[in-house]
């Protein structure tokens, strides 16, 4: 059975933004996104978390209103609204009650369009963006994720954290947050996506209104490019007092757009997704190492990571990775069995409308499809595509995905209990905690 | 504005409800919208049912209900399960234990075959125990040992509660963890399983009265349980303050604050709901505005969760490294006393109200939302049918209330204190 999408209503403006209404049945709570296809792939090399500290410091000052005044306005209508960058894009959510959206989509738009970057908020934002990155340290899972993604993709724009680093927050000025919002925030690479029990007409009317002022313009940002897998890398960041060990492995796969992805899905499903994946039972089941294993393709725009993800007490760090690369290089070779590859498609398939239950969800995938570049038939064809994939494809996509070769091992625990055991996998290079902060 | 005006976020009309003559209580709510289901399981047991010596065996139990049944062997119930379409987890408070399962709609019967054969017959195996064990333990390892918010909390419901079963963490001591047996795990099942403490929720795609008589067919004949022994819930009173100091290495101090609240069950437990959006939801409120705003702190919450037993207010404060921590704390309860001499504002009361509304409309959003909301509430106040009151029970509370329960709960002699010291100890 094919998902029905909702009815989507769409216009270019004469500004070249783009509007999307999807009227919806459900709660009477609307969800719109204005998103600007400029993520934290185009922050400047020494400049990292520029995109981010756009998101951030943008809403607290725009067209005619303060900070606090939007607080006010926003909060007092019992809606939410925030900013948050992305490697291919700056997105910004609104949730509001329905009936009350018309007295708010002017806000989500100047905030996009014409936030002022008041200096006093974009000097208290830095403070505290510095201050929550000390913080991270304490936290070994929040660690492991900044690491692996600069081990793994390396000089890659994908390749620094979003939020960016310590060393470039300090020199980032308000200068450079009006420079990348002027240079990049552009009606032409801008959507307007909004879902839920609204007048479809009424709100696209109120979309042109608000948007069709803001005027910018310049050349859409350069596609990026794709990501090449260096050779094996075992970096160890060293948190000397943790009982717990986490550990990552990853390589650079497949973007989003890749005609693998459903194979990959179905892959990672029987890999290393839900409960009775052969990870889960190798690493939790079996062996009770774990209480979390998980992999994934985390896939953006131009480019993707494969990523396994599990954590353990510290004598057993390097039997978990043994493990797990063992589990990897025999699904490569092996492949799925016919009743896994059933199972899981079968699994993928009837959970998928769940995944699309409320107006957030549906304005989060319309985005999604747009700034990644695929197109919605692959919502409404998802059924039928996940269970069409077979047990060759799905090889085929591990052996050329799944990083046995090369890649990365990441480990954030104490480095003079992990190092001897993480050995054979390649020679450790210890980090502090501080350097990938 | 939101109001009398409003139609009722949920229809309770829809629900049909039953209890079956072995105490099983079900109650079923379709809504066709989306061709899937979501089917919660609740038992009325949590770590407040727990005696020191075995505490964690709540939550350690919930992890042995995946690992085999009569007709279900060890490992085959996720498998089953996603076979057809769908996914499960579960969690374990306080109060209750609660199991759901989100699935594709013709999965439905054999839902109902999976969860009514484990509750009949669950087989518990000395190896699945080891097995679940060291799973456990780097659970405890991952959210508490190593875990600065995880330590801090730990130690603010000990400080928080002297007497009650409150006191001790959910997943367990260690050490405790360390000595829960098969047996004991036995007698927990029959005792806490059983469906006289039981209750099913249904909510989604299903026809009402066919999901109902699948239900009675599958779980009629599980015998009914024994009575489920007295919790010991007496607290004595707080006469002072009280204070703890946590030491671990770390980048920058937190702080975080306990003060008893009401049960669920009583009306003050929703003004608290109130003041939480007050002090802390949303960048306008005032602990966002006096003290993240003005750097005393990077970040400032309040939790506050309905439990049966009076449960705790809890405000966290995460400062900057090398920040000034008395003046974190001075501000924070010059803050908590203005509320309680001077009161918030009607506005203030309005925008709270209006923020718990979205709040509780995007909980609805979902079926699994709904499913649980009717547990929870039958579960915590005695009858699924509260659902129906989320909103209207925000709608009567007033600034005069706000300043009323901060004044009565949030008092200086009835703090609980636990700072993070980022040293190791001295």
């Amino acid at each position: 059975m094919s998902l029905a999408l909702p009815e989507l209503r769409e216009a270019r403006l004469d500004n070249g933004a783009t509007v999307i209404v999807a009227p919806r049945p459900g709660v009477p709570l609307a969800a719109a996104r204005l998103f600007v296809r400029a993520g934290s792939g185009l922050d400047p090399p020494g400049r990292f978390g520029l995109a981010h500290l756009v998101s951030t410091v943008a809403r607290r000052g725009a067209g005619r209103r303060s900070g606090a005044g939007i607080d006010a306005l926003v909060e007092s209508l019992g809606a939410d609204l925030g900013g948050d960058a992305e490697e291919d894009a700056t997105v910004y959510a609104l949730t509001a009650p329905a009936e009350l959206l018309e007295r708010l989509l002017g806000v989500l738009v100047d905030v996009v369009a014409s936030p002022t970057f008041p200096a006093p908020e974009f000097d208290r934002l830095r403070r505290r963006e510095l201050a929550s990155l000390a913080r991270d340290s304490d936290e070994p899972a929040t660690l492991a994720e900044r690491a692996v993604f600069t081990a793994a993709y390396g000089d890659h724009p994908y390749g620094h954290p979003v939020e960016g680093r310590t060393r470039d927050l300090t020199r980032l000025r308000r200068a450079d947050v009006r420079a990348f919002h002027e240079r990049w925030y552009l009606p032409a690479i801008s959507t307007l996506v909004v879902v839920g029990p609204v007048d479809a007409g009424a709100v696209m009317d109120l979309a042109r209104d608000r948007l069709e002022r803001w005027r910018a313009a310049g050349e859409p940002p350069p596609e990026i490019a794709r990501a090449e897998r260096g050779p094996r890398r075992v970096v160890i960041v060293d948190k000397p007092d943790v009982t717990q060990t986490q550990i990552r492995i990853a390589g650079t796969a497949l973007p989003r757009s890749s005609p693998d992805y459903f194979p990959a899905v179905v892959a990672n499903a029987v890999l290393g997704g839900g409960f009775t994946s052969r990870l889960v039972e190798a690493i939790r089941v079996n062996r009770g190492l774990s209480y979390g294993v998980r992999t994934r393709f985390a896939m953006s725009r131009s480019a993707g990571l494969f990523l396994f993800s599990s954590f353990t007490k510290n004598e057993t760090a390097g039997e978990l990775v043994e493990v797990a690369f063992e589990e990897m290089g025999r699904f490569c070779e092996e492949g799925a069995t016919a009743q896994e590859v059933t199972r899981a498609t079968n699994y993928l398939a009837g959970l998928f409308p769940l995944a699309l239950e409320t107006h957030d969800q549906w304005a989060d995938r319309l985005c999604d499809a747009r700034i990644c570049g695929y197109g919605l038939e692959e919502v409404q064809e998802y059924r039928e595509r996940v269970r069409a994939v077979g047990p060759d494809e799905i090889r085929d996509v591990a052996r050329r995905h799944l990083p046995l070769a090369g890649g990365v091992v990441l480990a954030v625990g104490p480095a003079k209990r992990v190092a001897p055991q993480l050995e054979r996998f390649g020679k450790p290079q210890v980090l502090s905690a501080r350097s990938v902060l | 504005m939101p109001g009398a005006a409003d139609p009722p976020i949920i229809d309770l009309e829809r629900v049909v409800a039953r209890t079956l003559p072995n105490g099983l209580r079900v109650r079923v709510y379709p809504d066709r919208l989306v061709p899937a289901v979501s089917y919660y399981s609740f038992f009325r047991v949590g770590s407040r049912n727990e005696r020191p010596g075995l505490t964690g065996i709540s939550h350690l139990f919930e992890h042995m209900m995946f690992n085999g049944s009569a007709r279900y062997g060890p490992k085959e119930f996720d498998r089953v399960l996603e076979a057809c379409g769908g996914t499960s987890n579960a969690y374990t408070s306080n109060d209750v234990t609660a199991y759901y399962d989100d699935f594709a709609s013709e999965a439905f019967d054999t839902v109902v075959d999976l969860e009514s054969d484990r509750m009949r017959s669950l087989r518990l195996t000395d190896e699945t125990l080891e097995q679940e064990r060291a799973v456990v333990k780097e659970e405890r390892r991952l959210r508490t040992d190593n875990s600065t918010f995880g330590l801090i909390e730990e130690q603010l419901e000990t400080l928080v509660f002297q007497a009650h079963p409150y006191r001790w963490p959910i997943i367990g001591w260690m050490e405790d963890i360390d000595r829960i047996r098969r047996e004991d795990c036995q007698s927990y099942f029959r005792t806490y399983y059983a469906p006289t403490n039981a209750a099913v929720y249904v909510a989604g795609d299903v026809d009402p009265d066919l999901a109902l008589r699948r239900i009675e067919d599958a779980y009629g004949d599980i015998p009914a349980g024994p009575a489920v022994p007295a919790v010991a819930s007496g607290e004595p009173e707080q006469r002072g303050e009280r204070r703890a100091v946590v030491h671990y290495p770390a980048e920058a101090a937190a702080l975080i604050v306990g003060f008893r609240g009401p049960p669920a069950s009583d009306g003050d437990a929703a003004v608290l709901d109130v003041l939480q959006a007050c002090l802390a939801v949303g960048e306008g409120s005032r602990l966002r505005r006096r003290l993240v705003q003005e750097e005393v702190a990077v970040s400032a919450s309040v939790a506050w969760a309905w439990r049966i037993d009076p449960g705790v207010f809890m405000l966290l404060l995460e400062l900057a490294p090398g920040a000034n921590r008395q003046r974190a704390e001075d501000e924070l309860f010059r803050e908590l006393g203005r509320v309680a001499s001077r009161g918030v504002s009607a506005k203030e009361v309005e925008r709270a109200r209006r923020l718990l509304r979205s709040s509780v409309l995007q909980e609805f959003s979902t079926r699994n939302g709904v499913a649980h909301a009717l547990g929870q509430a039958e579960a915590l106040l005695g009858d699924w049918r509260e659902v129906g009151k989320a909103l209207p029970r925000y709608e009567g509370v007033s600034a005069e209330d706000v300043q009323r329960v901060a004044a009565r709960f949030l008092a200086p002699t009835q703090r609980n204190v636990v700072w993070l010291d980022p040293r190791a100890a001295p």
